[in-house]
């Protein structure tokens, strides 16, 4: 590596993530105001994030999660134990902790928190999301017929409970269905449980197999049914956006450039800016904010898949939660704000600019899990952090964890992050070499 | 004074010489000073790039640029080429950033804040498994390793933020900020390991 004329050298130590937020809280009218609570799970990949862009702004967190934390009760408004599966007595004790310190938002940051949030949210009177709206976006079901009552296009799909014979439904969804689709379990994210079948014995057999991972998927899996539905050819991209006063501002359009075609979707690089001609792009947008107000979604972060073809844009999913795993920290956005702050900020009532949009060009590598067995560890990390345009490499596993690949697979292996004032291609591409330069372990 | 290492020296001659017939200084410069992950700039400039803040001298032959405050926190470092099968690049080895935990921790705030970690932060996150140990004290910073259960834990910035932080804020209120050092990709018994 030679010290470029305008490139910083890289930092050899195994530091954190480069952090170029500024504080948010420093900024002429920005000081927030109110305590926001948190909710995440105790396997969140989200917490530290969420916590971190807390304090850039100044904002109070309470965090509310599953499992009882380490120091509940030294500090009371500090964390709270709330069972997501019981509402009544979460939105209980959520108002118990309004009364005592006052809640100016509540924000999930992940799919099991999002009901909780709109309910608890409703009960204390503070801005949310239509309780309705959100149960419809955490099943697929109900999310495509929403859109298709819209008359929004949306695949046609046949829902099955998970206890149905395998080989009824594979004949089943042979006839109203046919080939290639998919099965998927109706409230699993990040392609969990995912397959494309394309013929009638593999749809059995892919059945056979999501009703296994429904089955073990616990409070992630809330819904014990599958849908099959049509398999859609074309480009896939992923939407972060906020809605704001009802209205979606969409913060960035992610290209997908690898295909996800099946028989599984392991979901790898995602780069912004998108490279879809202006046209689909415009598309997929519009699109994106009618799914929104047709859903009912009103009120805080989205994160949208999508699929477009020569037929049109077709909504997969819309979730009212920001993207999932690591994955925020490509974005940046005007004077270095996280994505993470920027929700804080709107949750508590600060004003949000029109469009807000990520600064440059960035991806993220979810990194490929290659084969199920024990995870040892990851070599070529640091020539891997040291390649132009790669800002961090962080691997997320644990030495001697049991990892699994999709379908079945709950867990990142890690992730790289790139930014380059190059252009998305360059970003790609630099995803794609310090990928090369990792060798994975596992035995 | 900055130094450079005959292998830096050389090194950086070599990019001098890849953009032959302009003269060319290097320009080195502190980004970020922290103890846990000191930054540095380096990079090549035209010796009209040269600003007025800047000090100029002419180390071992080669133009050497640096800023003012730069030049001060970079006193008598020494700058070096290094190549691994990690990678290549160049080494500060800078005297007047020390490492974590290099220097004995004496002195009635350690005391205090040892006593802390004892009796109120170790046996609250004894219940996961975890332990907490006191790596250095700087300019206000607790600085702190987790262990056990707490190491590599997906919670693990909630116990920090929502519980230690909490407990000094509480206990030892002259204390500014609590930085957690932990190499936590390095856990092997996590208390909540991370899923999708």
């Amino acid at each position: 590596m030679r010290p470029a004329r305008t490139r910083t050298s890289r930092p050899r130590s195994n530091e954190p993530f480069p952090s170029a937020v500024s504080s948010a809280a420093d900024r002429p009218g920005d000081r927030p105001e109110g305590r926001v609570l948190l909710l995440v799970t105790s396997s969140s990949y989200r917490a530290e994030d969420f916590l971190s862009a807390a304090e850039r702004v100044g904002v109070a967190v309470t965090v509310a999660s599953d499992h009882e934390q380490a120091f509940a009760g030294v500090a009371p408004a500090a964390s709270l134990f709330v069972d997501f599966s019981d509402s009544d007595r979460a939105v209980s004790t959520v108002v118990k902790l309004h009364r005592e310190h006052p809640l100016a938002a509540i924000v999930a940051a992940e799919d099991e928190g999002t009901i909780l949030a709109a309910v608890a949210s409703a009960a204390i009177g503070l801005p949310h999301n239509p309780v309705k709206a959100v149960r419809i976006a955490r099943r697929k079901d109900r999310f495509r017929e929403t859109l298709r009552e819209a008359g929004l296009p949306s695949p046609r799909f046949v829902t099955f409970a998970i206890d149905e014979d395998p080989d009824c439904v594979a004949g089943r969804a042979t006839d109203d269905i046919g080939f290639p689709c998919v099965v998927k379990p109706v409230s699993l994210a990040a392609s969990r449980g995912v397959i494309r079948a394309n013929d009638e014995s593999e749809l059995a057999a892919a059945f056979r197999r999501v009703v296994g991972i429904t089955s073990t998927a616990g409070s992630r899996g809330d819904a014990r049914e599958i849908i099959v539905e049509d398999y859609m050819p074309g480009a896939e991209v992923a939407l972060e956006g906020l809605v704001v006063d009802g209205e979606l501002r969409t913060l960035a359009v992610l290209d997908k450039p690898d295909a996800l075609e099946g028989p599984y979707f392991e979901e790898t690089l995602l780069v912004t800016p998108s490279r879809l001609p202006e046209e689909q792009q415009k598309a997929i947008r519009w699109t994106a904010g009618r799914v929104a107000r047709a859903i009912g979604l009103s009120h805080g972060p989205v994160h949208a898949e999508m699929r477009v073809n020569d037929d049109g844009v077709w909504a997969l999913e819309m979730a009212p939660r920001s993207i999932g795993g690591l994955c925020s920290r490509m974005f940046r956005f005007q004077a270095g704000v996280a994505l993470e702050e920027l929700i804080l900020l709107h949750a508590i009532g600060a004003p949000i600019e029109e469009r807000p949009t990520p600064t440059g060009p960035a991806g993220v590598m979810m990194i490929p899990i290659p084969r199920a067995g024990r995870f040892v560890e990851v070599e070529g990390t640091e020539t891997a952090r040291s390649l132009a345009g790669i800002e961090d490499v962080v691997i997320s596993l644990r030495p001697g964890q049991e990892v699994v690949p999709l379908p079945e697979g709950n867990q990142y292996l890690g992730f790289i992050f790139a930014r380059t004032a190059d252009g998305p291609d360059a970003v790609e591409c630099a995803l794609r070499e310090a990928h090369a330069c990792l060798k994975i372990a596992i035995e | 004074m900055i130094e450079f290492t005959e292998a830096a020296r050389e090194r950086i001659l070599a990019f001098f010489a890849e953009e032959e017939g302009t003269r060319l200084a290097v320009r080195v410069g502190v980004q970020n000073p922290s103890p846990v992950a000191p930054e540095y700039a380096m990079s090549l400039i035209e010796l009209e790039e040269i600003e007025e803040c800047d000090e100029r001298h002419s180390v071992d032959g080669l133009d050497l640029v640096v800023d003012s405050e730069s030049a001060r926190i970079l006193r008598n470092t020494r700058i070096d080429w290094v190549e691994s099968i990690e990678g290549s690049g160049f080494n500060f080895n800078n005297p007047n950033i020390k490492p974590l935990g290099s220097e004995p921790l004496t002195g009635p705030l350690v005391e205090r804040v040892q006593r802390v970690i004892d009796e109120h932060i170790n046996p609250g996150v004894a219940t996961h498994g975890g332990a907490v140990r006191l790596v250095d004290i700087r300019d206000g910073i607790v600085y702190v390793q987790m262990g056990g259960g707490c190491q590599g834990c997906g919670m693990a910035s909630v116990t920090l933020t929502q519980g230690i932080k909490q407990v000094f804020m509480k206990l030892v209120p002259e204390i500014v900020d609590i930085q957690d050092v932990t190499d936590h990709a390095a856990g092997t018994d996590p208390y909540f390991s991370p899923e999708k």
